[in-house]
């Protein structure tokens, strides 16, 4: 079932469709006019991985064998990339609608859950995040913030920007260099902000997206509550999974507020920013688009406008970017299905993606999604390389330029 | 037969099945009833196909033995038969415009699936027609003469036909192309697809004869900058642009650009689309029609500096023909009908990134290719790659920028085919291995299986599938050799082809100047954004303009054959309207109550047509019935109310809306 959609998705298909109905939805009329090519296998970075890619699905969809399908653990090795979605030639949703649908009925035909990804998930269940730290920890970073940082329940007035931080850039180190890194911006720019703190709980979207609707729905109800107790104007987040839950299943639970990433946000205010961009970093930067801002989003070029904002970084892109951009492997569940993969033979995508960065010659990966930080650093670790690489969140490198 | 009193009005009604497409949809014997008891109907009746000869044959029985003297037909779309039953009516001694057709055929019995609702909607439109047609006044059509001249429109291979028929015929034909060349994109070909025969031995001799043939006055570097009049009276401004040579005075001897001042030809070549080199000082390629030169300012040093030596000048000696002074210069024509031949353009790849068009330098279009196989291109016909090698092994990706929502949907018809001859011809000037990536192959038409089986059987690696991806191999990256990934969709296996030159199979799409064409020559254009035929069946060449005829890819993809035969059919449909020399126009006209028109000019600007001017004499608006179309924009416009229109009186129109509306 499909327990949430987007606005612009109900034109599609209905909240409650089914594998079953799917076929006289809209989407499934799409479906339907499928010609076959292939373009969604060729370009599924697991594709060769995979016993039914999506142009197979298709057809055992339409012949009425999907029993075969959900006895493959085919689906399970998509990672959300939205990739084949976006080539599509028939422009059918297949990352939004199908293969979810067909992810569910894996799981839940599956002998046993991958161990790593069910942890994760019953973590998130019970605190609120996937790595299973106390939900009173979540707002500990603030302590270390070189600007104050307000808590909404603290300060009792409206905002304008309600600033979602979300679960990585909340407990990971790595994480809250982030966090720490939007807060002097968001300070430098005078923006009037807050964050939800110990109240905030996982946005959910990779519950969703490896199918857990039930775990989404427990926490879209948790966090809309939370959100309408508070007055803003819109709502903020760095993490682009949150960001992607929020723009895309949100809605449906009555979500509207007017919501940005934070890299299109400061891009918005570029302009402003610039003349506090004072030390060049001389550095070369490739970017890297993440899937849910790029492809599933459009947002190509405002990372990209970011750098070429700071002084002393050059920009050389990687021979996949934009809309065909390699995923990390990191959505879809693949950030706890490492060792999964590992065990059915298939190689990391963050190797394969650092690969690709290491071969333009930058100094740093910049990235604008949490997720990416702990995927590419680990894979610099075990890929050995000459020259040495960082990988930095474009937040964190606007912050390195700012004046003090 | 009896003879009713002339102000006492007998509708007939008639109800057409045609076929199953109405009557299976909606239930005309109950419109028939319903319509029966209309006040002012005499006779109501239903038939299988109204249309057909009895079909006519009852309605004119009707006329005489029932005295009516207005008749209401409920078929199909006038577009479709209005001529047919008018026709009918006038035969049985009825004025035509007594005679009024509603559509329920396209409006309603296609449209709905509800029986019952889409009878109600038929009784309700019939009602309203019955209402209407009692207030008809005759009227009487009126017969325009038409210009025996022809204004043809793009020098592609279609208009080049085009033109060639009619002077044949001994009309005069003006060939008015943008390019300094004609010959269009088939110029561009070195063989063509499926008998391989070479383009430029089939196309020059055409090329040569449109520049020789009296009758043909042919323009290019030229374009059509305005078009005033209707069917058989267009008035034509053509603007020529300066090529700094006087056509008349240069022989095509070249020596002017042995002798530029510039040894080297040194930039980019647009003919090859800068695969290769030009001077400032040129001639696209050996066979140009007119083989007159032209210099481009761009470039050239006199333009850029005044202090050129001009030794293209000298070299050009009493001939005289080099003009630096040059202007632009527009010339007066007036034609009675026009055939627009303007062709398409190749879809751009770099709107498909994935692809790395204009990223990887060993990514080509097919047209390119086309260039680099023609023994006058850039490479005297050898396939050679940017890095100056040929290449072993090749990659064709079909469909690009066709069959795809993302960009265009429709198949562009000549990209299989035209991949094949590619591959064929590749194969046999390097002997690479050759890889066609296809979704279906798809080789309709005369000849094109067996050049199917033919290339196949040469042995090409035929692939069904989509390339999805395309990098430098990761295993060799430095020479340029690109991986192609793809899913052979028939094996069900993701393949990682390396290969040393891509191919992209770019579709066939509108010029980027579609709407500009569109709007000066009153056309329409379908979704796809080609120009819209009147019909896609049984008027292809038509345009929605009258007198305006379609000819070869402006109307959608197509072949050679295809394209020459289209432009076959709209010279012969060009021809029949001068031949016959007039054409009737639509009595629908508007006109001034002069009594009550004030002469506030505000419906001067505002009439499409430029048919209203104010009468100087009597400072009343005055319209001119030939010019008028009978849109109506200036009798809804009219402050006054003073502006009536022929078929579309106000009384005409709200019974209409008022005998729809008491049926809902
Ligand atoms: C790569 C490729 C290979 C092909 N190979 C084959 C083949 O082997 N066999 C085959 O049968 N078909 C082939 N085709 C199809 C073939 O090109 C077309 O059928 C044919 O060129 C159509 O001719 P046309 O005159 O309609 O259009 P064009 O060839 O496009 O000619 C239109 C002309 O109009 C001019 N023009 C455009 N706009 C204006 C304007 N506003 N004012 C004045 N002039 C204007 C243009 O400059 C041009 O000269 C191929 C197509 C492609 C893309």
């Amino acid at each position: 079932m499909i327990a949430t959609i987007e606005p612009e998705l109900a034109t599609v298909c209905q909240r409650d469709t089914t594998l079953e109905t799917l076929l006289q939805q809209p989407e499934g009329r799409r479906i339907l006019s499928c010609i076959q090519c292939g373009i969604c296998a060729g370009t599924c970075p697991y594709g060769e991985y995979m016993d039914f890619p999506p142009r197979r699905i298709i057809s055992m969809l339409r012949r009425g064998l999907m029993e075969e399908v959900f006895q493959s653990d085919s689906m399970l090795r998509c990672v959300a990339c939205y990739a084949c979605m976006t080539k599509c030639p028939r422009g059918i949703r297949l990352s939004d609608v199908l293969l979810p649908l067909v992810k569910e009925q894996t799981l839940q035909r599956a002998p046993e859950m991958p161990a790593e990804l069910q942890r994760s998930l019953q973590n998130t269940l019970r605190y609120g995040n996937p790595m299973g730290e106390s939900s009173r920890k979540r707002a500990n970073w603030v302590t270390t913030s070189p600007v104050p940082v307000p808590i909404l329940a603290e300060i009792r007035r409206p905002v304008d920007v309600l600033w979602f931080v979300e679960c990585y850039t909340s407990y990971y180190p790595r994480g809250q260099d982030n966090s720490r890194a939007v807060a002097r911006l968001f300070n430098a720019l005078g923006i009037d902000f807050a964050i939800l703190g110990n109240e905030e709980k996982c946005a959910g979207d990779c519950g969703q997206l490896t199918w857990e609707s039930g775990l989404f729905e427990t926490l879209t109800d948790y966090n809309m509550e939370i959100l309408r107790k508070y007055k803003f104007n819109r709502l903020v987040t760095g993490d682009t999974h949150a960001y992607n839950a929020f723009r895309i299943r949100y809605p449906m639970y009555g979500f509207n507020y007017e919501l940005e990433h934070t890299t299109p946000f400061l891009t918005r205010h570029v302009e402003q920013l610039k003349p506090r961009l004072k030390k060049p970093l001389n550095v070369t930067v490739t970017y890297h688009d993440a899937c849910c801002l790029g492809r599933r989003a459009g947002f190509y070029e405002e990372g990209r406008t970011l750098l070429r904002a700071i002084p002393g970084v050059k920009l050389v892109e990687m021979v996949h970017n934009r809309m065909n951009s390699l995923c990390c492997g990191g959505g879809g569940g693949g950030m706890w299905l490492d060792t999964y993969f590992k065990q059915k033979g298939m190689d990391r995508l963050s190797e394969r993606r650092i690969k690709e960065a290491l071969a333009t010659g930058a100094d740093v990966l910049a990235i604008s999604c949490p997720y990416e930080v702990y995927r590419f650093e680990d894979a610099l670790k075990t890929l050995p390389h000459a020259r040495p690489m960082r990988v930095r969140d474009v937040v964190e490198l606007l912050a390195e330029s700012l004046e003090d | 037969m009896r003879t009713p009193r002339p102000d006492q009005v007998r509708i007939g009604f008639y109800i057409c099945h045609c076929g199953t497409n109405i009557a299976g949809a909606l239930d005309v014997g109950e419109v028939v009833n319903h319509v029966a008891g209309l006040p002012g109907v005499a006779l109501a009746r239903d038939y299988k196909y109204l249309c057909s000869d009895p079909g006519q044959e009852l309605i004119q029985h009707d006329i005489r033995d029932h005295g009516l003297n207005r008749i209401v037909v409920a078929a199909c779309s006038p577009l479709m038969h209005e001529r047919t039953f008018r026709r009918a009516v006038e035969e049985a001694g009825l004025n035509p415009f007594y005679c009024h057709m509603v559509n329920i055929r396209e409006h309603d019995a296609w449209v709905h699936t509800d029986r019952q609702e889409a009878t109600a909607k038929a009784k309700a439109l019939a009602t309203g027609a019955v209402r209407r047609v009692a207030l008809h006044k005759p009227l009487e059509t009126k017969k325009v003469p038409i210009h025996g001249e022809v204004l043809v429109v793009g020098g592609g291979i279609a208009g080049i036909h085009a033109a060639l028929i009619l002077a044949d015929a001994g009309k005069r034909v003006y060939l008015v192309e943008r390019e300094p060349t004609i010959g269009g994109h088939m110029a561009r070909f070195d063989k063509t697809f499926p008998t391989l025969d070479c383009a430029a031995c089939i196309l020059t001799p055409k090329m040569s004869a449109v520049g020789a043939h009296p009758n043909i006055t042919l323009w290019t570097y030229s374009e059509v900058t305005q078009v005033e009049g209707y069917v058989g009276n267009f008035n034509v401004t053509v603007t020529r642009k300066p090529r700094y040579v006087i056509e008349d005075a240069c022989t095509g001897c070249l020596q002017c650009i042995e002798a530029c001042i510039y040894h080297d030809a040194r930039f980019p070549d647009e003919f090859n689309l800068g695969l290769g080199k030009r001077k400032p000082i040129h001639l696209p390629f050996p066979q140009a029609t007119p083989p007159v030169v032209l210099i481009d300012p761009g470039t050239c040093i006199e333009f850029k500096t005044g202090k050129c030596k001009k030794t293209c000048v000298e070299a050009c000696a009493d001939r005289r023909a080099i003009d630096f002074q040059q202007r632009e210069e527009t010339r007066q024509i007036q034609v009675g009908t026009i055939i627009i031949a303007t062709g398409f353009q190749t879809f751009d790849p770099r709107r498909i990134p994935y692809y790395g068009y204009g990223v990887f330098p060993t990514v080509y279009t097919a047209l390119e290719v086309e260039r680099l196989l023609n023994a006058a291109g850039p490479t005297g016909g050898e396939v050679i790659l940017r890095n100056g090698k040929p290449p072993q092994r090749v990659g064709i990706v079909h469909c690009v920028g066709s069959r795809d929502e993302n960009t265009n949907r429709y198949c562009s018809r000549v990209c299989c085919l035209y991949s094949l001859k590619l591959a064929h011809l590749i194969k046999e000037h390097t002997g690479a291995e050759v890889y066609n990536f296809y979704i279906d192959i798809r080789t309709p038409g005369k000849g094109m299986e067996e050049f199917y089986n033919r290339v196949a059987e040469e042995g090409m690696h035929l692939v069904r599938g989509k390339v999805a991806d395309v990098y430098p191999d990761p295993a060799d990256p430095a020479n340029g050799r690109l991986m192609l990934q793809v899913e052979d969709t028939l094996m069900g296996r993701i393949l990682k082809v390396p290969v040393d030159m891509l191919v992209l199979s770019v579709g066939l799409e509108p010029r980027a100047d579609t709407q500009e064409v569109r709007r000066k020559f009153n056309l329409c254009c379908g979704p796809e954004g080609f120009f819209l035929e009147r019909h896609p069946k049984l008027a292809p060449v038509s345009s929605y303009a009258e007198g305006v005829f379609l000819a070869g890819c402006c109307q959608g993809p197509k072949d050679i054959p295809d394209t020459v035969a289209q432009a076959g059919a709209a010279a012969a449909q060009a021809l029949a309207l001068i031949v016959r020399g007039y054409t009737e126009q639509e009595p629908n006209t508007a006109y001034v109550r002069e009594e009550d028109c004030s002469g506030c000019k505000s419906c001067i600007p505002l009439c499409p047509y430029t048919a209203i001017s104010l009468a100087a004499d009597k400072q009343k608006a005055f319209i001119n019935e030939a010019l008028c179309k009978g849109c109506g924009v200036c009798v809804a416009a009219c402050p006054s109310g003073s502006i009536g229109q022929n078929l579309f009186e106000d009384e005409q129109l709200l019974s209409e809306v008022e005998g729809v509306l008491t049926y809902a």
